[in-house]
């Protein structure tokens, strides 16, 4: 436990020094606060358009997990230090759920700051925070499925673009299903449906918190973390 | 202290190692000596816990690697060869993360470090970012990260590669400093290097053990005869000749520039009597000095042993 913690804090120090994750930060806050500007220069602006922030934001996140989360392996792989750091007293989970919470944290700091767009709308309005809670229980547990993934594809790979890629098809493969379900008979297409992220946030948006759905993400971001786990120790044996 | 047991690894079809056993008891200084890939940094590899055996058991301090993979690495201090580091932290700061991840209590861990400091000459670098070190520092660096946590057994491998003669000295010197408080397995492929600083050496070829013992007794075990080189000013076609009457004289090959190499039995030391009879043939001594046995002859001795015994 205080090894995972002991890397999770090395690794969320050396975000603050990498230049790329400060290209990640400016791009989602930017990106985010663009969109709420926009959204609320229109004409009585209210928690309803809060919502569509709300889900542009879950989109950016999907497309900048796997660049917050493409070094956290993939690099230690390709520099070598993965195998001081494998001989170190520490099991494996401990070092795939350390870097895995140093993705978390730095998104939760990002999901934290955005809470000033509803902030900055109840100083002019009614703002239903019930709806805005939801929907961020549901961008964390997206984002908690999104880090998962990206971390998966660190772990198989020594190249860090190659792991962002990789993640980012994973992703685009759970978001592209929801369209997909729509095409195809209502039997399977329920099915696809059910594993598509924007069903399960979508609800989140409405401001319903389904225990169905949290439990979507997060056996999603288990069964991504547990996967990377798997790879990092398998890669001993090779 | 380390203990393996018919040690083999396969990677993929290839077999990397092969049935390699030894001991090592503790506070003993044991080196590993062969050519690149003889498979010295796998059985290293397997014994610290970074990878498994196809094949047999190693234990550390009585923990076996694979089974008590986590209590065996908690007593080994480990620098692998060509040391990767963090290249963005400071020295304090990286071996802080180490000391933290070894589990080191706070109090502890702040002694340690400043002994590493001191112990691999890093104090004047210690707030230095990694990236801007040159290599001789990294390699100290990566030598305090395997003392900091005061481990029985230390794993080196090749650690004094791309080093320059006076660093070689100086990791030489720590080495020796260190033998007795831990349990030293190094691995080098320079055979004056294991001569210097090894108790016992352990020679491995195409990934197997194919000799053990101590350096010296090694070479005269290997060796047949003493050589020395003997060079003068005139040759002459008698040179050969008379030096070969010289007493325990077994052989005398000439070389160009006047140079001879001349065997003689082994134990003997008639260097006094070949400089007396080269002085007083007339032919002016430039030069007399014994031939050191290198790896190759080593290797080419008992190898060829080997394939005679087959």
């Amino acid at each position: 436990m205080r090894a995972t913690l002991t890397i999770a804090l090395k690794e969320f120090r050396g975000y603050f020094i990498a230049p790329m994750a400060y290209v990640v930060v400016l791009f989602f806050l930017g990106v985010s606060g663009l969109i709420f500007v926009l959204t609320m220069a229109m004409p009585q602006a209210a928690t309803n358009h809060y919502r569509g922030v709300m889900q542009s934001m879950v989109f950016i996140t999907l497309m900048m997990a796997p660049v917050l989360t493409m070094s956290l392996l993939a690099l230690e792989r390709g520099r070598g230090t993965l195998e001081l750091l494998m001989t170190r007293p520490v099991s494996d989970w401990s070092i795939v759920l350390g870097k895995y919470l140093a993705a978390v944290m730095i998104y939760t700091g990002l999901l934290i700051v955005t809470l000033l767009y509803p902030l900055l709308m109840s100083v002019g309005g009614e703002v239903e925070w019930g709806t805005i809670l939801s929907g961020y229980v549901g961008m964390f547990c997206a984002g908690l499925a999104f880090m998962g993934i990206g971390l998966f594809g660190s772990a198989i790979t020594a190249d860090q673009i190659a792991a962002a890629l990789s993640a980012f098809f994973i992703l685009l493969f759970f978001w592209i299903m929801g369209f997909v379900a729509q095409s195809v008979p209502s039997g399977l297409g329920d099915v696809l449906n059910h594993l598509s992220f924007i069903e399960g946030y979508l609800e989140f948006a409405k401001g319903v918190i389904d225990l169905k759905n949290v439990v979507y993400f997060l056996s999603l971001a288990g069964f991504f973390v547990f996967l990377a786990e798997r790879v990092v120790e398998s890669r001993r044996s090779v | 202290m380390i203990e393996a047991a018919g040690l083999t690894k396969f990677y993929g079809t290839h077999p990397a190692i092969q049935d390699v056993s030894f001991r090592v008891s503790e506070g003993e200084v044991v080196a590993f000596l062969g050519p690149n890939g003889a498979g010295k940094s796998t059985t290293m590899r397997i014994l610290t816990g970074y990878m498994p055996a196809t094949e047999g058991t190693a234990r550390i301090a009585g923990f076996d690697v694979t089974e008590e993979s986590l209590e065996a690495r908690r007593h080994v201090g480990y620098m692998p060869e060509h040391i990767a580091l963090y290249p963005e932290m400071r020295v304090t700061e990286y071996l802080l993360y180490c000391g933290k991840l070894e589990a080191l209590e706070t109090k502890k861990l702040f002694e340690r470090l400043e002994y590493v400091l001191e112990a691999c000459s890093l104090q004047e670098r210690a707030d230095s970012i990694i990236a801007t070190l040159s290599l001789g520092y990294r390699q100290r660096v990566g030598l305090a990260q395997a003392l900091l946590h005061d481990p029985a057994v230390l794993i080196l491998d090749e650690p004094t590669i791309g080093l320059d003669p006076i660093q070689i000295v100086e990791v030489r010197g720590l080495v020796k400093k260190l033998a007795g408080k831990h349990t030293i397995l190094l691995s080098t492929h320079i055979l004056p290097e294991a001569q210097q600083s090894c108790e016992r050496v352990l020679i491995m070829n195409h990934g197997r053990i194919i000799a053990e013992g101590a350096p010296d007794k090694l070479t005269t075990q290997v060796r047949q005869a003493e050589s020395y080189r003997v060079r003068v000013a005139r040759p002459s076609s008698e040179v050969a000749d008379r030096l070969r009457q010289v007493p325990d004289v077994l052989n005398v090959q000439s070389g160009p520039d006047g140079a001879y190499g001349v065997d003689t039995r082994i134990g003997s030391d008639p260097r006094a009597e070949l400089s007396r009879t080269v002085v007083q043939m007339g032919w002016s001594l430039l030069e007399i000095s014994p031939l050191e046995l290198t790896l190759e002859d080593v290797f080419q001795a008992l190898t060829m042993r080997k394939e005679s015994a087959a």
